[in-house]
C-alpha cells in the first residue's frame, strides 16, 4: 500500500482518538487536578508544590459547615430517590400500559417538567410557598427535587417498558398468573435494569440539583448550595478542595458501581453491552 | 382437539370491566398527576400570575404590564440579554463542533471502547457542577495552575487576567458541563443510522463532506433537535457558572432574575423575567422542532 493510501486511512482513526482524548482531558483534566491539590500541603492551590498532606481532610471531616451539608444533601437524595422510584413507576405503567383519556397531556406533562429550566421552576417553587406561606427547609427542597426528578425516573422505565413485549404479560394472566405475580415474575426482572440506573440517575439529579435547592431552600444548605456560598467568598479553599475530592470520588465509585451491575444483569439475562449502552441512551431518546 | 380449548382460554382472559377500566388508570396515574399539578403546574401558574401584579409595599397590589414593559425596555437587560445569547450560542456551537465528530466515533469507530466512553460521559455529568466549576476557577484564575505553570516555565512574564472572570471563562465551563447532553443525544440517533449508507455513498463518488451533510446530517437532525433543548435552552438560564466565573463581563440573563428575587425581592419582576425566558425557550422548542421535521423529512 502506497503511503499516501496509508495516511488517508490512519488518519481518521488519528483524529478520532485525539478528539477523544482531548474531551477526556478537558472532562476529568481538572477535577483530577482537584484532587491532587487537595493533597497539597498550601493554603493556596497553585504550584510550586509543598509537600504531601491529609490535613486538609481531616479539616474538611471537622468542618461543620462540609459535613451537615453533605449529610442534608445524603438525607435529600436518598428520600428523592425512593420517591421518584415510586412515583415514576407508577407513572410509567400507566403511561405504557394503559389506555386512558386524555393520556397524551399527562404524558406532555411529564416532558414538560423536564424542559422547563431549573432557574425557572426554582423561582416558581420559592413563590408558591411563599404564597402557601411553608417556611423554606429541606422539606422543600426535597418537594421541589421530588417533582423535577421523578419525571426522569418516568423517561428511563418507559423506555425500559416499551422495548420490552406486553404479550409476555398477556401470555402470563392466560396460563393462570395473578396481576401481582405476572408483575413479579414477569415484569420486574424486565425492568429491573432500568430501575437500577433510574435510580442513580435520580439520586445523582438530586444531589447534583443547585439551582431548585438554591432557591427554595432555607437555612439548612445541601452541598452544592455549600460550595457556592464558600467560593462566592471564596474562603477557606482547601477544605472545598478535599470535600469536593471526597464527593468526585464517591459518585466515580457510583457510578463505576452502575456499570459493574448493569453489566452483570445483562450478562446473565445473555445481553450484551450494546444493550447496556441502549440502556444509558433509552432515557434521551 | 386444538378447536375446543381455544374459547376456553379467551374465557379464562378476564375482559375489563367498566370499572375497572376507569380504575386502573386512576390507581396508577393519581399520584403522579397529582404531585406534577401541586408542585409544578400550580407553581407555575401562580408565577405567571404574578409577572402580571405590581408592588406589595405600600399593600396596593393589581393588574400590571409593567413589569414586563420595564423588563423589555431597560438598556442594560438589553445588553445582558445580548452577552446571554453570544455566551449560550458559541457554547452551542463549541459544544456541536466536538460532539458530533466524538458521537461519531462513539456509535462507529469506538469499538470496545464504546460502552466505557459513554459511561464516562454519563459520569462526567453525574460529577458535581459545582466541584467541576470550582476545579476550573482553580485551573484558570491568575493564581492559577495554567499562569503558574506558564511563568514557571518561562514562557509567560506576567500572568494572564484574560483567562478567567470573564466570557471565555464562561464559556469554556459551559460547554464542559454541558457536553454529555449534547453528545448522547446525537450519538444515539447514530446508531439509528445504518452505517452502510456511507458505503453506499462513497461508491457513488461522495465525498466525506458531502457524505456527512447529505447523507448523515439529515439523518441526525432528531438528534441534534434533542441536544438543542437539553442544552442551548438551558445554557440561557444558567447563573452557577457565570456567577462564579463571570466577573462582571460575563454576567447572564440567569443572574439578572436571582438578584431581582433574591436580592432585591422583587418577585413580580422576577417572575416577568423568568416567564419571557420561558416563552422565548417554548418558542425556540417550537422552531428548533419544526426545523429538525424539515430537515429529517428531506433525507
Amino acid at each position: 500500500m502506497p503511503l499516501s493510501r496509508r495516511i488517508e486511512r490512519a488518519l481518521p482513526n488519528a483524529l478520532g482518538i485525539g478528539l477523544t482524548g482531548f474531551v477526556l482531558v478537558v472532562l476529568f483534566g481538572p477535577v483530577l487536578l482537584l484532587a491532587l491539590f487537595s493533597f497539597n500541603d498550601s493554603t493556596v492551590i497553585s504550584l510550586p508544590w509543598e509537600g504531601f498532606t491529609t490535613r486538609w481532610y481531616s479539616e474538611a471531616l471537622n468542618d461543620d459547615g462540609a459535613m451537615s451539608a453533605i449529610g442534608h444533601s445524603l438525607v435529600v437524595a436518598s428520600v428523592v430517590t425512593v420517591a421518584s422510584l415510586i412515583l415514576g413507576t407508577l407513572a410509567s405503567w400507566g403511561l405504557t400500559r394503559i389506555p386512558f383519556r386524555g393520556r397524551s397531556l399527562v404524558a406532555g406533562i411529564h416532558g414538560a417538567v423536564l424542559v422547563v429550566p431549573w432557574l425557572i421552576i426554582g423561582i416558581a417553587g420559592l413563590i408558591f410557598f411563599s404564597q402557601i406561606e411553608l417556611a423554606l427547609s429541606l422539606q422543600t427542597i426535597t418537594l421541589m427535587h421530588i417533582v423535577v426528578t421523578f419525571p426522569l425516573v418516568v423517561a428511563v422505565v418507559s423506555a425500559g417498558l416499551i422495548r420490552f413485549d406486553p404479550s409476555l404479560e398477556e401470555a402470563a394472566i392466560d396460563m393462570g398468573a395473578s396481576q401481582l405475580q405476572m408483575m413479579r415474575y414477569v415484569v420486574l426482572p424486565q425492568i429491573a435494569p432500568s430501575l437500577a440506573a433510574a435510580a442513580i440517575f435520580a439520586f445523582a439529579w438530586s444531589f447534583n440539583n443547585f439551582e431548585i435547592s438554591f432557591f427554595t431552600g432555607g437555612f439548612e444548605q445541601t452541598f452544592p448550595v455549600w460550595v457556592y456560598g464558600v467560593l462566592r467568598h471564596s474562603s477557606n479553599l482547601p477544605v472545598v478542595n478535599a470535600a469536593s475530592t471526597i464527593i468526585a470520588l464517591a459518585q466515580v465509585l457510583l457510578v463505576f458501581g452502575l456499570w459493574y451491575g448493569m453489566k452483570l444483569m445483562t450478562k446473565r439475562r445473555g445481553g450484551t453491552d450494546r444493550d447496556a449502552a441502549e440502556m444509558i441512551t433509552g432515557a434521551v431518546r | 382437539m386444538g378447536i375446543p380449548t381455544t374459547p376456553q382460554i379467551t374465557v379464562t382472559g378476564e375482559r375489563p370491566s367498566r370499572l375497572s377500566r376507569l380504575l386502573k388508570p386512576f390507581a396508577f396515574m393519581s399520584l403522579p398527576t397529582a404531585v406534577l399539578a401541586v408542585l409544578f403546574l400550580i407553581p407555575m401558574g401562580i408565577l405567571v400570575y404574578f409577572s402580571f401584579q405590581y408592588g406589595d409595599l405600600t399593600g396596593q397590589s393589581g393588574f400590571t404590564l409593567s413589569n414586563f414593559t420595564d423588563t423589555l425596555t431597560d438598556p442594560l437587560y438589553r445588553e445582558i440579554a445580548l452577552a446571554t445569547f453570544e455566551i449560550a450560542t458559541i457554547a452551542m456551537v463549541a459544544q456541536l463542533i466536538v460532539g458530533i465528530p466524538l458521537a461519531y466515533v462513539l456509535a462507529y469507530k469506538a469499538g470496545r471502547f464504546e460502552l466505557p466512553l459513554l459511561l464516562a460521559l454519563v459520569l462526567a455529568d453525574e460529577l458535581n457542577p459545582m466541584v467541576r466549576i470550582y476545579a476550573w476557577r482553580m485551573l484558570l484564575g491568575r493564581e492559577g495552575l495554567i499562569n503558574d505553570a506558564l511563568t514557571s516555565l518561562g514562557l509567560i512574564n506576567a500572568p494572564i487576567d484574560a483567562l478567567l472572570f470573564n466570557k471565555f471563562s464562561v464559556i469554556v465551563v459551559l460547554s464542559t458541563s454541558y457536553l454529555t447532553y449534547t453528545v448522547i443525544p446525537i450519538y444515539a440517533s447514530m446508531k439509528a443510522v445504518d452505517s452502510g449508507l456511507f458505503e453506499a455513498a462513497k461508491d457513488m463518488g461522495a465525498g466525506w463532506f458531502t457524505t456527512f451533510r447529505r447523507v448523515l446530517l439529515p439523518l441526525i437532525a432528531p438528534g441534534i433537535f434533542i441536544a438543542l433543548l437539553l442544552v442551548y435552552v438551558p445554557l440561557f438560564t444558567d447563573f452557577a457558572a457565570p456567577s462564579l466565573v463571570g466577573g462582571t463581563s460575563g454576567i447572564m440573563l440567569g443572574n439578572v432574575v436571582a438578584d431581582m428575587v433574591l436580592q432585591n425581592g422583587n418577585l413580580n419582576m422576577g417572575a416577568a423575567m423568568s416567564f419571557l425566558m420561558l416563552l422565548a425557550a417554548a418558542l425556540f422548542s417550537l422552531l428548533a422542532y419544526q426545523l429538525s421535521r424539515v430537515k429529517g423529512g428531506a433525507k
